[in-house]
């Protein structure tokens, strides 16, 4: 048995031995006299091996974390987060265990002998994981599936917002969560349960209640009516006070007795790059026909601080959209698009296909809150990371994916039940503000061995804050995106109302960069309602390294704008999930619009660069630029021209 | 531009250079594509008349038949033949044809023409110029053409070599397809529709008229002589009798002839006439069997789909992969001799591989008839002795559609080659307008250009429309008696047209997103089409991107709740899962009437008894206060508004609320019991500064703040946004006094919303009310009255709707307070503060002091 001792050996280096000898199918024993975190964090056994990790003393946060495999055995207490999202294994702790034990686990078995903290099981998926003292409160909070077996008490509102699953209780009760009801118990589950307390020793002859979820929350009572779009201009600018769109909110809202859900972002005209001119005239007919190969716009995001870096061929990735929103041949045909174009793309939540891995050349993998579809083995075969702490078209909450679209398929990749109205939860389990933020990301570089950049999405609200913690938590990159962020279903209101517009946010951004000394030390990808390569150029000026599209993309591939994503029946065959109509789209075809889109793209930022006198996108800057309009003005503070918007063209403004 | 003949790409014509460039239209003709909400779709775009498809469609899902018959004729005389027989370039250029089929547009024109066509006649054209213009052949191009001049107030003088107008319409579309009174009917309408215009049949070039003549009869002559005669198949053994012509012998069938036929047909070639005379011959006495032999594949036979699919469903064989090299007797009858052929190198002109003949695979294909459907050709001897011809077909410039003789002109299949109906049209629209400048005496004018209209109908509100499948009308084949020529097919029923309506994308409408409404839509379509080398796509669209749009946010355009956002909790707060986590919207007011949400209703004191009855029992049952002069019902707490004019103050009331008298003059306002509430009304901010401190030293509960200017009176807030600036000096005047918190104050005037309501709330309210929700819920629709917009409450609601649409309404705004609430990182709806918004527009910043975004 290989030994290794953490006073005097740094945890990065001891979980890169962890993770050789493991491979390699030898017993690991760890001294950790201080509690250090991330113990084994990333530890995968080859299939058919038998691997022990001993942990002699305790261990830190996340002990065990993104294993898959293992027997992990600490002999004394643990800190928040044991087993984090472990694939399979057991892992067994002599003592107490802190908050969110067995979070997002998949299949593991975890016994703790003494108590454990609060969020027990949070958003697990499958496993059992087992508390031989008391449970803290709102142990099963929101579990999607798996058992709770707890020898002691269950601690207060027990089963809180479980979607699935089964929690056991031997001692009292103390109160049901939200959703939450008793149920009965089969004999079958209570054999399974002995032989599982067998298996681990544990001498118990008690009985058991069981919690399970009451079913009420997890599908709307009332669907909402689908409406078509009605023409933004109606609603939008200097629109009616009583218009048609706030007369059709009203009606349907007295009709379901909740808020509107839609596709999309912000659907209103709000301050945007569109109001901003640059500040050299540019002549289309003057374009040099070579001008693709004589500006420089190679860029690489994320190896700020030693991972390997996105390789981008221009400034521009693909915003983060996910299997689930999309269909699986969308997501296919972004992938082969991103290829071709030399970009990277990004899963979005809810996990990574082999063909999405296998079309993407490049691509990042997103973490949220509900833990769907993140697993330590698509973490090894992503290019980059992402933790999602919001979007731009929903801040503040998770994803939002109907019922239709939770197809047989998509739970299994999400490790969810089929058929219900999932709501990912809006915030994770494990990062409840700035501190834990950094513990996760060094969770995240320990378990890809500082591999891979990791990127924080953040929707745009108090950017000026949250830029100044994501850049002390030691991100690569931060993924901004503004109001106009879309999203395959979301609130309405929240679309239109929550989150600032794209172009006040790097405004922002920049602002507290600078504000602290290190606009150096972080990039900033900046999104929602950027279009096309003009759209691109404005935000490098404004201070972004580079910018990402989402919704340009999908209509380049054959979305019409309908807005209709969260119906589930997409018309194109782009955002759905039934078969019938994602057939209707032809993922080959499409990744070569896409392409064709992202080649137009590139042609224009070169096109725009060279006419600004540049020979490379890093030189473009603020001074490129003026204001339009009083707005933009006054958010970006860049001189005001209205003088130089286009005017030889009136353009009839005809309601339609 | 589109090409002159044969067969068109849609797609890759409807995303040419043209969509990111658009030329500009003629003077005079009527063109929308500068409207900043309209992009002509695909389907218009393939139209060679511009046809305003997607409005039409739209109307039909309307049921609003005479205006989409309307926008179906307005550029398009042969309406109803072309509802039956068009090409129909739009449906495979329609975007839902790469999903489940495109819409069946030519179906939906039938639809529409059969219900309407016979009816509406829309009114003549005058005649108002001196000139006259002399047409040779009645056709499709040469009636269209004289249509238009006929509406540019010309004289036309069609001569017509045969005894009937139409040309190939009638003489090369059997009446199985094409039944004669539906040419009777468009033919009828052009007539009636021009005053001017005389038709002379039996009138044929070189053998009844001369060039010279119409010459010197008339200021301008168009040749629309159209391609008669079929081209030979040049091999040996054709002169047979038993070889005949497609476009000759399907025009003695249309004539009426019924031939008896032989038991075997063998008809070559793979065009429309191909596809008529193969089915002509089926339905012949005698014939049991036609084969169509066709030197390409099934990939490449031109027939249209629907044609071709009809032929093979009224089991007509096909022999593709056969090139024919000669006629040979064979027994009673003759034979096909044939080789097999295989796919050569592309075609430098159209692209299609040619066929290469298999060397070896001689065969016989024995039959009693051939006929050669191989091409067409013009033939007049006239025109060749005056060197006009080239050598089969007029020799004219489609650019300028003139000919070698300046006071000529020529379109249609007799000067472009053998086309579609709709081509046809399309060259004599083009060569009217040509026609028309050399008769206005211009002499370079703007070249042509289809023009395209928009009639900007709603998108079709139908559930369906992403599930309905094509619709196909029943399909009837040869029919019981095939020699009698029956229709092969119905026409839509109302339902099944409303279904395939329905089924529309319409690519033209605006979209419902600012970011990517329909014009960005378009572009990104055409990047996404662009070939990235083809430097002028690039540079058209560059110079259109460039383009920049109006300030959305005008001087003058006031301040509204609009233009106010949240902040999103992240990282520097925690946000509150609005999907599953509590927040309090509870408040009491004035610490003693607790509201479970801090909302009230107001408005319905004029309205009738029954809707009071229906919303009181709504505000019942969610524990919900009325605001009005008198209160709405049982079991709902009132707050009395207290007007000269109104009830004296009651004792049962919740609350007195005195609006202030003329001038902001304070009215005496007394408790009438000593648990009720008091407070003021104010509507002009001016009239804080007294009424506040009045307020205060009177130990008022609660200021009502009134931004509609009259909350007594009948939806005020119909009249416009509310005045925010009360609000912000409201606050501004209790924080100058230092007593911020010891009035409540509600605010009533254009919250719509939870979103606006939580707004109010978070600038400093406890609470508001809704007036014109409220009434929408319950009803009300909007309507111009002699004092303005008020609403009217319609009888199709019942009580019991008007009572589930207030309960919801409140529920759902509550929801959405608190779902602002927690995502700024709130559990009590009430800690909402300024500081949780920014505005968006430089107004609504200084109307409610709300930070600008970006700015801090």
């Amino acid at each position: 048995m290989a030994q290794i001792d953490l006073a005097q050996t740094s945890v990065r280096e001891a979980n890169e031995r962890i993770r050789a000898l493991g491979e390699a199918g030898e017993d690991i024993e760890v001294l950790n006299p201080d509690a250090k975190h991330h113990i084994g964090v990333g530890l995968v056994v080859p299939e058919g091996a038998d691997v022990t990790l001993r942990v002699r003393g305790s261990a830190g946060y996340f002990c065990g974390g993104l294993s898959d495999g293992a027997r992990i055995e600490v002999e004394r207490n643990v800190g928040w987060g044991l087993g984090d999202n472990v694939y399979n294994g057991t892992l067994v702790v002599g003592g107490n265990a802190g908050a969110i034990p067995g979070v997002a686990i998949r299949g593991a078995e975890i016994v703790i002998k003494g108590n454990m903290g609060s969020r027990a099981g949070q958003v697990m998926k499958a496993g059992t994981l087992c508390c031989l003292g008391n449970a803290n409160f709102m142990a099963g909070y929101m579990m999607y599936g798996g058992r709770i077996i707890i020898l002691g008490d269950s601690g207060e509102r027990v089963g809180e917002d479980m979607t699935h699953g089964d929690i056991y209780v031997a001692g009292k009760v103390q109160s049901l969560g939200s959703d939450a009801v008793m149920g009965d118990i089969a004999g079958e589950e209570l054999d399974d349960i002995r032989a599982f307390l067998e298996r681990h020793e544990i001498p118990f002859t008690g009985t058991f209640q069981k919690v399970v979820n009451a079913g009420k929350r997890l599908r709307y009572a009332t669907s909402e009516r689908q409406m078509r779009s009605i023409p933004f201009m109606s609603f939008s600018g200097a629109s009616d006070y009583w218009n048609p769109k706030v007369q059709e909110d009203l009606y349907i809202k007295s009709q379901i007795g909740r808020y509107r859900v839609r596709g999309y972002g912000g659907a209103r005209e709000l301050p945007h790059t569109a109001d901003l001119a640059f500040r050299s005239a540019i002549d289309p007919e003057r374009i040099d026909p070579e001008v693709v190969s004589r500006v420089a716009m190679a860029t690489e995001i994320g190896g700020l601080n030693g991972a390997n870096p996105l390789k981008l061929s221009m400034p521009v990735m693909i915003a983060p959209m996910s299997y689930g929103a999309l269909s699986a041949s969308t997501k296919q045909a972004i992938g082969m698009a991103s290829t071709l174009s030399g970009i990277a793309e990004n899963t979005g939540e809810g996990g990574m296909s082999d063909a999405q891995r296998g079309a993407a050349k490049q691509l990042i993998f997103q973490m949220l809150g509900g833990r769907l579809g993140w697993n330590i083995h698509d973490m090894r075969r992503a290019d980059g990371l992402e933790i999602y702490i919001s979007q731009g078209a929903k801040p503040g909450f998770g994803g939002q994916l109907m019922a239709k679209k939770v197809t047989k398929e998509l739970a299994r990749i999400r490790g969810i039940p089929e058929g219900i109205d999932l709501r990912s939860p809006s915030r994770h389990p494990d990062i409840l503000g700035a501190d834990d933020l950094v513990i996760k990301v060094e969770e995240l570089r320990e378990a890809t061995g500082y591999r891979l950049p990791v990127s924080v999405k953040l929707g745009a609200g108090r950017v000026r804050d949250d830029i100044k913690i994501a850049t002390k938590d030691g991100f690569d990159f931060i993924e901004l995106d503004g109001m106009q962020g879309s999203t395959g279903a979301g609130s309405a209101e929240v679309a239109e109302y929550v989150g600032i517009p794209t172009i006040a946010a790097i405004v922002e951004a920049i602002d507290a960069l600078e504000e602290i000394g290190r606009r150096q030390d972080i990039q900033i990808v900046l999104m929602g309602g950027l279009r096309d390569g003009i759209d691109a150029v404005k935000a490098l000026c404004l201070g972004a390294d580079a910018v990402a599209f989402g919704t340009s993309a999908i209509i380049a591939g054959g979305c019409i704008a309908c807005m209709q994503c969260h119906v589930g029946q997409c018309v194109t065959g782009i955002a759905t999930q039934d078969p019938e109509h994602e057939q209707r789209y032809k993922p080959s075809l499409e990744a070569q619009n896409i392409h064709r889109f992202l080649e137009s793209v590139r042609w224009q930022i070169a096109a725009i660069t060279a006419a600004l006198g540049h020979d490379d996108v890093r030189k473009l800057s603020r001074a490129d630029l003026v204001a339009l309009t009083p707005e933009t003005a006054a958010i970006t503070r860049l001189p005001l021209e209205p003088e130089r918007r286009d005017g030889s063209e009136t353009i009839a403004m005809t309601a339609g | 531009m589109p090409v002159p003949n044969g067969v068109q790409s849609a797609m890759s014509d409807v995303y040419s250079l043209d969509r990111i460039d658009v030329p500009d239209v003629p003077p005079d003709y009527e063109d929308d594509t500068r409207d900043q909400h309209y992009v002509p779709a695909p389907c218009q775009v393939a139209c060679p008349i511009g046809t305003d498809a997607p409005s039409y469609i739209a109307y039909i899902w309307e049921e609003k038949y005479p205006e989409a018959f309307e926008a179906i004729t307005a550029t398009n005389p042969f309406s109803s033949i072309c509802g039956r027989v068009c090409d129909a370039p739009c449906e495979p250029a329609c975007r839902r044809a790469q999903a489940d089929g495109p819409i069946l547009i030519r179906n939906l024109k039938r639809f529409v023409m059969d219900k309407v066509g016979h009816r509406y006649d829309p009114p003549p054209f005058a005649v108002t110029r001196e000139e006259s213009v002399a047409i040779v052949g009645a056709g499709p191009a040469g009636l269209t053409a004289a249509h238009e001049l006929s509406q540019a107030g010309f004289k036309v003088e069609v001569h017509e070599m045969s005894d009937r107008p139409g040309g190939m319409m009638v003489w090369g579309i059997p009446a199985f397809r094409l039944p004669p009174g539906i040419i009777q009917e468009d033919i009828d309408r052009l007539t009636k529709r021009c005053p001017g215009l005389t038709i002379r049949y039996n009138s044929a070039l070189g053998r009844d008229v001369s060039l010279a003549a119409l010459k010197e009869r008339h200021d301008a002559v168009l040749l629309t002589i159209g391609a008669w005669w079929g081209k030979p198949m040049g091999i040996p053994g054709e002169e047979d009798p038993r070889v005949v012509d497609g476009v000759g012998w399907l025009r003695e069938i249309n004539g009426g002839a019924r031939p008896e036929m032989p038991e075997t047909v063998v008809v070559v070639g793979g065009g429309d006439v191909a596809m008529d005379a193969c089915r002509a011959a089926l339905r012949l006495p005698g014939c049991k069997t036609v084969k169509v032999v066709y030197r390409r594949g099934p990939e490449e036979i031109p027939a249209r789909k629907i044609e071709l699919e009809g032929a093979i469903e009224e089991g007509i064989e096909f022999v593709y992969n056969t090139l024919q090299t000669a006629v040979v007797p064979a027994g009673n009858g003759i034979a096909l001799k044939c080789l097999r052929t295989e796919a050569g190198e592309p075609d430098p002109e159209d692209g299609r591989r040619r066929p290469v003949a298999v060397e070896g695979s001689e065969h016989l294909i024995e039959c009693g008839l051939v006929i050669a459907a191989v091409g067409q050709t013009a033939i007049c001897e006239e025109l060749e002795g005056l060197g006009m011809m080239r050598p089969d077909r007029v020799a004219a410039e489609f650019d300028s559609m003139r000919t070698t003789d300046p006071e000529v002109f020529a379109a249609g299949d007799g000067a472009f080659g053998g086309s579609t109906i709709v081509m046809a049209m399309h060259h004599g629209q083009r060569a009217a307008y040509y026609v028309q400048a050399f008769l206005d005496g211009r002499e370079d004018p703007v070249p042509y250009r289809t023009p395209y209209r928009t009639r900007r109908v709603p998108v079709a509100q139908d559930l369906m429309w992403e599930r309905f499948p094509q619709q196909h009308p029943p399909f009837h084949g040869v029919g019981e008696t095939p020699v009698e020529f029956p229709e092969i097919e119905s026409t839509y029923d109302d339902e099944t047209a409303k279904a395939e309506a329905a089924r529309c994308y319409r690519c033209d409408a605006e979209t419902g997103s600012a970011d990517y409404a329909v014009h960005h839509r378009e572009d990104i379509f055409s990047m996404a089409r662009t070939n990235p080398i083809d430097q002028r796509k690039n540079r058209a669209m560059l110079e259109r991107r460039l383009e920049q749009r109006p300030d959305p946010f005008p001087a003058g355009r006031p301040a509204t709740f609009d233009d106010l956002v949240f902040l999103p909790a992240n990282l520097s707060r925690l946000v509150i899962d609005p999907y599953r986590e509590a927040c309090r919207v509870d408040v009491a007011l004035g610490g003693r009437l607790d509201l479970e949400r801090p909302f009230f209703v107001t408005g319905f004191d004029a309205e009738a008894a029954e809707v009071r009855a229906a919303v009181a029992a709504g505000l019942a049952e969610s524990a919900c206060g009325y605001i009005g002069r008198r209160p709405i019902g049982a079991g709902v707490e009132w707050l009395q508004l207290v007007t000269p004019d109104g009830e004296a103050p009651s004792a049962e009331a919740a609350a007195l609320l005195y609006p202030l008298g003329p001038e902001g003059a304070l009215p005496s306002a007394q408790r009438m019991s000593s648990d009720q509430l008091l407070g003021y009304v104010v509507v002009d901010p001016e009239q804080l500064a007294a009424a506040v401190p009045a307020a205060l030293e009177a130990g008022h509960d609660m200021l009502l703040l009134d931004g509609s200017g009259d909350i007594a009176g009948r939806w005020p807030e119909l009249a416009g946004p509310p005045d925010l600036t009360l609000l912000r000096e409201a606050i501004a005047t209790l924080r100058r006094l230092g007593r911020e918190e010891e009035i409540d104050l509600i605010w009533f005037g254009g919250a719509r919303s939870g979103t606006d309501a939580a707004k109010a709330i978070a600038m400093g309210c406890v609470a508001v009310a809704y007036g014109v929700p409220a009434g929408m819920a319950a009803g009300g629709e909007m309507v111009e009255g002699p004092d303005g917009v008020s609403l009217a409450f319609s009888s199709s609601f019942s009580d019991e709707d008007r009572r589930h649409a207030i309960v919801n309404l409140l529920k759902a705004h509550a929801g959405e307070a608190s779902m602002m609430a927690r995502c700024t990182g709130k559990t009590n709806l009430q800690n909402l503060e300024p500081e949780d918004m920014r505005a968006i527009t430089l107004a609504s910043a200084e109307a409610t002091g709300i930070v600008l975004t970006g700015r801090h």
